[in-house]
């Protein structure tokens, strides 16, 4: 129902954390990025370890996974939820105090994951690795953000609740819920702490934590982004918003069951894995059915993605996730797993999604809400927007074109096999062979990391020209 | 498999609280007036 | 800006057909539903809440966009609801009472918990079929038995909301019919989710006793799903249709002048009115009660009430009937029947007792269902039977699954999904359905019966012929006449200058003084050189219409106009009905498909015959009351006909209920169309027989759907029988089966798609009706 209240409305909206984690996306982009690049380069020069325990490979890579999920896309959806909750509820942030708390708190997370991973303290779990001190401050953090969101939503000005706040509110149960349930442990020393779970087991909650990771930090939040930031940036509503309902419904809970496929062929039952299996298919549908409605909302106005990157960056970060979500159930297919497991077109299919949805929509959210955020109606360059995108796109596509050959080349040397039996290729031989491509790669993240800096320069800009307002609540005759 | 005695009951009780809060949805009216819904965004600021 | 005088909304008497008044702390609050007409869009509902939300005593206002509905709280102390309607009204939008308040807000409620029955059911569907699914791909043994034992009970639990909660309506409407000893579709489908849940609950907290070990918990909430499915979509296109005709309902309460005893005039609400009052009535309204006329004389149209064609006069003292409508000026007149009381009411009290009087078609879903559930019990028994002297221990089991492999879904479903598919295709034509039923009913009607006035023939007179004096044309005939035919609403003048402008005849007409209309006789003017133009009756003209007739300047038995000046006859205009120019062609259409064809009138023999007969019709009934239409078709009802009728009018409304379908064109009176089965919007005859044809087609796939559920049902028994129908086989043939069903169904929206691009018979060529 439209329900619209009557009575006055006073007020400014609480936009100062929302600027604090904006600003800190794009600061964390670089810092996430760099890693990686510096991490690429190490797998094609091996060298680039330097020997020095802290600068390792195995040290650095959490540190950018960490770095890109948690640090770059959780104050993106930190910010872009205290954005949108604010606006479609017509109302300022529940206990603005906590929201603070909930800024100060992550970049708290974030700095002590900069320090311990590289010192190589961690759980050794995928995602999850910061030790159980981070994790029970990360428990405080989410409380306190689960507080002011549904705090917010609580005290709206408007009956109905849009979409993207359902999506948005979905992320955060779920993530409280797979942090609580993946991260139990049993501490033995202050950085020490070891798994609940034991064997196949904590392999089994690992990645139902892990995909449900994916599912609902990387997917459902920034579902919500989208759903919000491509019709204000369009200026025509969603395409279905029946379709948007429905779509978040059918995704919550087909998404629970896809775990199993990250573990094909190894000690989980046979039909634990079929089951993954067949729900990574089933789950094709729902996550095209929100690609197709964020797409479709540009019908009858297609002319705009010509002249606007913003647009740009959002409709193409929605090609990026079709693809990645059509590549991900082929991929948990068995028979198509045999040869992708472990070899790089997981790395490929992880970035296509990372890089081209995650990354994309960000950053096309990012330019929408910045300058508004400093009193401005645009970037302070749009041409250097359009920069940051056609480098970043072409960065994303040698990227995953690279590892898609990467990936495919190491699967089917792994798995030759000579008349007798034995194996034709040594392991070594399928790493020198795909040297070449990692050099390709580390291109393709050294032009993503580049338009980040585009980005940072745009930002400095526009922040340094634009003046901080309060922004009021409008009442409700408008 | 132990771990399923942990995830599945899990999962039933995640059903019952989603379908509790579809209830609510639904008995608050969150699904009557779909049409409109998606041009609010673009009227407010 | 909408600035209509909103005082009536104040009238408590009003009030109380859409306002609730509910107690607050401090006072009282009332809750109102009204309608917000002129709206179009999602912005305009925001502009209406918001211009509310800044009235002082307004609380809360919310628009429903797609029903125009508006539920607005307010404080009564504070404000008044002519000043908020106003303040919409600024805004450019009008408030009207919402006639069926308390039924709008029963369907909303309804649909709502049907949706909320689909969603558990669906939620808790697709939950059981992940727990169940690694039972089917795993041979026996190879899952721990604690696992399958956990996954079985995690099933069990989430079966339990399906069929406590979700079943509900099943299981109440097969009691119902077992109370009254029937047993419809509804009996083997509760009986079907029983057993199967029954069954499935043993298996698994005794997997090793008599009912067997195989659970069907996933089929069970598959079935409830798709069932649930159907009936929702029944209900939405309930409130689609019930809201569209709603919205004729809805006007703002009627006002009319009533003298005071001192001759003064004040505007009441015509619920004030008593008998004995004196009131004036406008040109253009309704007589608000039966009445005694106090003027000179009155024009009225009755043809909503009787079919009359023509409009009458009424001298002083002469009668008026309630619902009929003043063409003339101002008339006053004496109340003498109000409410029940009047004819008006009569005919709405037939139309309600001939619908309960309606032959009722039992459906042939129904008609199937005990014989089907008897031979499903045997085939049970028999299994029993059979298994009894090979296996004793797999009788029960055996018998359990043959039971629930021969599912009702299909059945169910095949009526349904086939009705709705029309329904909606029907929809996107403009024609809506109002009961799913009538299409049923409609592929076994043989007779079509037809109204005559607004139903066959336009609703307006039409000019056919003009005849002029020498040395004038038609044109300037009609310039001469159409300022005098300006100035009245006379259905006549209405036509002449309906003609006049088709024709467009160069300038415009001459201003004319001083035009006067004497009612039953003509008009009157002096044009600007003093002359004097007289339109009207051949009397009226000082005309001798018998020597016109002679001469060959008027035509005998057609209604003509006569214009005439100083000099005398200049013009005649012959008048007709005018017949819809797709009458012909659907009236042959409809003997082509073997149905038989009347035509009931309430109208002149003379004027009913001459419709008729160029149009083929084999029966005329004419100067028909409702009560004798009535009569006739319960006539040819007890004849062993089916009967279906096509009306427009109030006078309609009771044969139309009592026939065993009914349409109603769409500019007809809004009771009547709130009643009929089909209502045809567009008012082309064109579309009703597109509606037969499309009834026919639903029946073909309807028995089609049937046929294949019933195949089904007889390949699975045998197989379940000998113990080869797993629970994964059973769940997937339902699933297969019912979809199979759906998409058959779905054939029909093609149909009607590909029916309006190879055109059905169009709109032909006007053809001149001979005499």
């Amino acid at each position: 129902m439209s329900a619209t209240t009557a009575g006055s409305h006073g007020g400014v909206y609480n936009d100062k954390v929302v600027r604090q984690f904006a600003i800190m996306t794009v600061v964390w982009g670089i810092v996430g990025f760099l890693v990686g690049v510096i991490i690429a380069a190490q797998l094609a020069w091996s060298e680039l370890n330097f020997g020095i325990e802290y600068l390792t490979y195995s040290r650095l890579r959490p540190l950018h996974t960490n770095a890109v999920i948690f640090a770059f896309g959780g104050s993106a959806l930190f910010a872009t939820a205290y954005y949108v909750v604010q606006r479609t509820c017509q109302t300022t942030l529940f206990a603005p105090a906590l929201a603070s708390f909930t800024f100060w708190g992550w970049q708290a997370v974030i700095v002590l994951a900069a320090i311990t991973l590289p010192l190589g303290i961690t759980s050794g779990k995928e995602y999850a690795e910061l030790e159980w001190p981070i994790d029970l401050l990360i428990a405080a953090v989410w409380v306190a953000f689960a507080v002011v969101f549904f705090g917010t939503i609580g005290t709206r000005k408007v009956r109905h609740i849009y979409v993207a706040n359902w999506f948005y509110g979905a992320f955060i149960i779920a993530v409280a819920m797979l942090h609580i349930v993946n991260s139990a442990a049993i501490p033995v020393s202050f950085w020490k702490s070891y798994s609940a779970y034991a064997g196949v087991q904590d392999a089994m909650v690992q990645w139902w934590y892990g995909h449900n990771a994916v599912g609902f930090f990387l997917t459902a939040g920034f579902l919500g982004m989208m759903y919000y930031f491509i019709p204000k940036q369009a200026e025509r509503p969603v395409y279905s918003y029946r379709l948007s309902i429905v779509h978040f419904w059918a995704l919550i809970f087909t998404y629970m069951w896809a775990g199993p496929h990250h573990l094909h062929y190894t000690a989980l039952p046979d039909w634990a894995q079929s089951l993954g299996m067949v729900f990574s298919l089933i789950l094709l549908a729902p996550s095209w059915g929100g690609m197709i409605n964020g797409i479709m909302t540009l019908s009858g106005a297609w002319h705009k993605l010509r002249d606007d990157p913003i647009l740009r960056f959002l409709i193409v970060s929605l090609s990026f996730y079709g693809m990645s979500t059509f590549e991900g159930p082929m991929m948990s297919i068995k028979t198509v797993n045999a040869l992708s497991h472990y070899t790089d077109w997981t790395i490929g299919h992880v970035h296509s999604g990372a890089l081209g949805w995650v990354g994309l929509v960000t950053m096309g959210s990012m330019y929408y809400l910045i300058p508004r955020l400093f009193g401005q109606k645009q970037m302070y360059s749009v041409k250097a927007i359009e920069l940051h995108f056609w480098v970043a796109t072409i960065g994303i596509v040698l990227y995953i074109a690279a590892m898609w050959i990467a990936g495919v080349m190491q699967g089917l040397m792994w798995r030759a096999v000579n008349p007798d039996g034995s194996l034709t290729y040594t392991f070594v031989e399928s790493v020198k062979a795909s040297y070449p491509f990692y050099v390709i790669r580390l291109l393709g993240g050294v032009l993503y990391l580049a338009g980040m800096f585009v980005m940072a320069w745009n930002v400095w800009k526009t922040a340094t020209q634009g003046k901080i307002e309060p922004v009021a609540i409008p009442a409700p005759a408008h | 498999m132990e771990i399923l005695y942990l995830l599945i009951p899990l999962s039933v009780v995640l059903v019952l609280l989603i379908i509790g809060v579809f209830w609510w949805a639904l008995q608050s009216g969150q699904f009557d007036n779909i049409e409109r819904e998606g041009e609010r965004i673009l009227r407010q600021d | 800006m909408v600035a209509d005088d909103f005082a009536v909304l104040d009238d408590p008497l009003e009030q109380q057909a859409f306002t609730q008044a509910s107690e607050a702390d401090d006072g009282f609050v009332n809750e109102s539903v009204l309608m917000v007409q002129g709206m179009y869009c999602a912005a305009c509902a925001d502009t209406v809440e918001s211009a509310l939300a800044r009235c002082p005593g307004v609380l809360e206002a919310q628009v429903h966009a797609a029903t125009r509905r508006l539920t607005l709280r307010w404080d009564p102390a504070r404000t008044r609801l002519s000043e908020l309607a106003q303040a919409v009204g600024r805004t450019g939008y009008r408030l009207l009472p919402m006639q069926q308040a308390l039924g709008v807000s029963e369907r909303v409620k309804e649909t709502r918990q049907a949706l909320w029955r689909l969603f558990v059911a669906g939620f808790c569907m697709m939950q059981v079929m992940m727990y169940t699914w690694p039972e089917y791909v795993t041979a026996p043994g190879e899952i721990p038995a604690d696992i399958v034992q956990l996954l079985r009970w995690a099933s069990w639990v989430l079966s339990l909301p399906v069929m406590l909660f979700a079943s509900g309506p099943f299981f109440a409407s097969a009691w119902r019919d077992l109370r009254q000893g029937r047993i419809g579709m509804d009996t083997p489908v509760s009986i079907g989710i029983l057993v199967t849940f029954v069954a499935s609950s043993l298996a698994t907290f005794d997997p090793t006793g008599p009912w067997g070990q195989d659970i069907w918990f996933d089929s069970l909430t598959m079935f409830v799903f798709f069932l649930l499915g159907g009936r929702y979509l029944e209900l939405k296109l309930r409130d689609r249709t019930a809201g569209a005709l709603d919205a004729l309902m809805n006007r703002l309460p009627e006002q009319c002048e009533r003298e005071r005893p001192d001759g003064t005039v004040e505007r009441v609400s015509l619920k004030r009115l008593q008998v004995g009052d004196v009131v004036r009535v406008e040109a253009g309204q309704a007589f608000p009660g039966d009445g005694t006329v106090l003027s000179d004389a009155a024009t009225v149209d009755e043809a909503l009430l009787t079919g009359e064609s023509h409009p009458i006069t009424r001298r002083r003292g002469g009668a008026v009937v309630a619902g009929s409508y003043n063409l003339g000026g101002t008339v006053r007149v004496r109340i003498d029947r109000l409410g029940r009381d009047t004819r008006f009411a009569q005919i709405v009290s037939l139309m309600e007792q001939a619908s309960t009087e309606k032959p009722r078609l039992a459906r042939l879903a129904d008609r199937i269902a005990a014989p089907f559930l008897v031979l499903v019990l045997l085939a049970a028994a028999l299994s029993a039977l059979l298994w009894w002297s090979v296996d004793p221990h797999r009788a029960v089991a055996t018998a359990v699954a043959v039971l629930i492999v021969t599912c009702p879904c299909a059945l169910s479903l095949a009526t349904p999904a086939a009705m709705l598919a029309s329904a909606g295709a029907l929809a996107r034509r403009g024609i809506l359905t109002r009961r799913l039923q009538a299409f049923e009913a409609l592929a076994a009607v043989d007779t079509v019966v037809f109204d005559k006035t607004g139903t066959l023939t336009q609703d307006r007179v039409v000019v056919r012929e003009v005849r002029v004096r020498d040395g004038w044309t038609v044109e300037r005939a009609l310039r001469a006449a159409a300022p005098l035919a300006r100035a009245s609403l006379h259905p006549v003048s209405r036509a002449l200058v309906a003609r006049f402008e088709d024709t467009a005849a160069g300038d415009g007409p001459a201003p004319l003084l001083e035009v006067a209309e004497t009612p039953g006789r003509g008009l009157t003017a002096r044009d600007t050189e003093g002359h004097e133009w007289r339109l009207g009756s051949a009397a009226h003209c000082g005309l001798d219409e018998a020597a016109l007739v002679q001469v060959g300047r008027s035509v005998a038995d057609m209604p003509c106009a006569y214009l005439a000046d100083a000099h005398g006859w200049v013009a005649t205009f012959v008048l007709d009905e005018g017949v819809r120019p797709d009458a012909r062609a659907a009236i042959e259409r409809l003997r082509a498909l073997g149905l038989r064809v009347h035509l009931l009138s309430g109208d002149r023999l003379g004027a009913a015959l001459r419709v008729a007969r160029p149009l083929g019709i084999d029966t005329v009934v004419a100067e028909a009351s409702p009560e004798r239409k009535l009569e006739q078709v319960a006539r040819w009802q007890a004849g062993g006909h089916r009967v279906a009728m096509v009306g427009d009018g109030l006078n309609d409304g009771p044969v139309l209920a009592r026939a065993d379908v009914s349409f109603a064109l769409g500019h007809g009176a809004p009771l009547t169309q709130t009643r009929a089965d089909f209502v045809v919007q567009s008012g082309r005859l064109s579309d009703v027989v597109f509606v037969v044809e499309q009834a026919r087609a639903t029946m073909r796939i309807v028995r089609q759907n049937l046929a294949w559920a019933a195949g089904y049902n007889a390949i699975s028994v045998p197989l379940a029988l000998v113990g080869w129908m797993p629970p994964w086989a059973a769940g997937l043939g339902m699933a297969a089966s019912s979809l199979l069903v759906i998409g058959n169904a779905m054939r029909l929206s093609r149909m009607v798609a590909k029916a309006l691009s190879n055109g059905l018979p169009a709109v032909a060529a006007p053809t001149p009706t001979p005499v």
